[in-house]
């Protein structure tokens, strides 16, 4: 089974890249979720034998080189975020799916305000709130993803 | 016997529940050390950029797999266009033509006696530059900074500093060339600055990105300067980097606030820097004959007096004269 399972990750993290790599646009850009944190997040809380924070870094590095940006700034921000994703990974099993949405949003905005800082620090300027509307787009789609039967832990759900 | 040799190892570790490894935290702080190094080296350094370009290339295959659906659709809805759209677009076209044309029989002309105008003032010849046409693939995806990815790199002799324009004006300027595609930072990013010129006046100054909506200002200007709404402001091609006299911006606003002694102004750019496809990526201007049918014996005798060495002095020698008519 662990096999099997490995390839899944492989196939949704490479599908989460393509997804990164659509020739987004205007406000599709601005609405669009991370799908790579979403999908690091879920296999985070899935599978914490096979993800941990490097794993993170690692994808981090990979959205780095495609929003050409300098190395090192989106791999900061996943590892910071797959830190709290993994110390509060067995506590989870108690939390009921709206809780569990609360998490991921915080997850999600954990990453942007990294982002944020680290980019601040580089020079360059806030461009409005707006900026957080991945956030919120990513937690909408892992609600869809949850009522279209994907098991995402907590209670009620796992068995 | 490869599975003998796992379940050995398997047997003496222990059970998973407890594997570990090293605590969280543990991981974080190296991986953050880690991160900032990459940060610090990457920024400062430049040791990263060829790692970057290669493995930008082996990333080319499957952006190209992500455009395809996009690309599928675009050339589907062309295909399907109807008649009639197709037909008053030829309309269209060939009005255009037939207008350029004509002002283009009138360049040649100009051209003409301006190359002799130059041989009587004993100027240098004008630079001349070369283009490339390039089609943008997709727009930047770090939402802190302006910038495309156009489909030519270095394989196509893309330089990082050349200009890309569109049919209306200029967009940006190349600063990172991969070897199938490179990237282009567009006029409105704040770290484009750009020498431009007044069209009206031949007032110089710098134009730099706003960043946040997509316009241009020009800064440093004092709040007295002769800057009208609806000014053209055009490259005055004072870097090298920029042909001279491209459209590059349309001013738009211009506030002069009481506490601050310059004025703040607000230009809209010329070209579709977020609504074009095609675009023209422009080398930087070079010492070249000017390719017109009719050059006469003047001419070619102003051109081998100008040696690539006389480059740099040719660019005071033609920026001179705006300057004197402007002074006051």
């Amino acid at each position: 089974m662990p096999v099997n399972k490995l390839k899944t990750l492989y196939f949704s993290v490479l599908l989460a890249f393509v997804s990164l790599l659509l020739p987004w646009s205007q406000v599709a850009l601005l609405v669009r979720p991370d799908f790579m944190l979403l999908v690091l997040i879920f296999w985070l809380i899935r599978a914490p034998n096979l993800c941990n924070v490097g794993t993170a870094w690692m994808l981090g590095l990979l959205v780095d080189l495609t929003a050409g940006m300098v190395f090192g700034q989106y791999a900061l921000a996943y590892t910071v975020t797959a830190f709290f994703a993994v110390t509060y990974q067995r506590r989870l099993v108690l939390f009921t799916g709206m809780q569990q949405l609360l998490y991921v949003f915080s997850l999600l905005l954990i990453s942007q305000v990294m982002l944020l800082i680290i980019k601040t620090f580089a020079g360059a300027q806030f461009i409005g709130w707006l900026y957080f509307l991945p956030s919120l787009s990513g937690v909408l789609l892992w609600l869809l993803a949850m009522g279209l039967g994907l098991n995402t832990g907590g209670r009620g759900r796992a068995k | 016997m490869a599975r003998h040799l796992y379940n050995k190892i398997e047997q003496q570790q222990a059970p998973a529940f407890f594997v570990r490894g090293p605590s969280p935290f543990a991981r974080l702080a190296f991986f953050s050390v880690l991160s900032l190094a990459l940060m610090a080296s990457d920024s400062r350094l430049q040791y990263l950029a060829s790692m970057r370009q290669s493995l930008q290339t082996l990333l080319h295959p499957l952006q190209l797999l992500a455009n395809a659906p996009s690309q599928l659709y675009l050339s589907t809805t062309e295909y399907f266009s109807t008649h009639d759209t197709l037909l008053s677009e030829n309309q269209q076209l060939k009005k255009r033509d037939l207008m350029q044309s004509i002002a283009l029989q009138k360049l040649n002309l100009l051209a003409v006696e301006n190359a002799h105008m130059r041989v009587l003032l004993a100027a240098q010849a004008a630079l001349k530059e070369s283009s490339v046409a390039a089609e943008i693939m997709h727009v930047g995806r770090d939402p802190f900074t302006r910038k495309v990815l156009i489909n030519r790199g270095q394989n196509h002799k893309i330089l990082p500093g050349m200009a890309v324009v569109d049919a209306a004006g200029v967009i940006g300027q190349v600063t990172r060339v991969y070897p199938l595609s490179s990237e282009v930072t567009l006029i409105t990013d704040t770290s484009l600055a750009m020498p431009v010129q007044i069209e009206r006046n031949g007032l110089r100054a710098i134009a730099f990105g706003h960043g946040r909506d997509s316009t241009v200002d020009l800064p440093y200007l004092p709040a007295n300067v002769d800057i009208k709404r609806g000014d053209r402001l055009v490259t005055s091609g004072i870097d090298g980097v920029y042909p001279a006299g491209l459209a590059v911006a349309t001013v738009r606003q211009i506030v002069s606030a009481a506490d601050t002694p310059f004025a703040r102004i607000v230009c809209e750019p010329a070209g579709g820097v977020e609504n074009h496809r095609q675009v023209l990526v422009v080398s930087r201007p070079q010492l070249g004959s000017i390719n017109t049918p009719s050059l006469t014996q003047p001419v070619k005798l102003g051109l081998t007096q100008a040696t690539p060495a006389d480059k740099k002095q040719s660019m005071p020698n033609k920026l001179a004269k705006p300057s004197d008519a402007h002074a006051r």
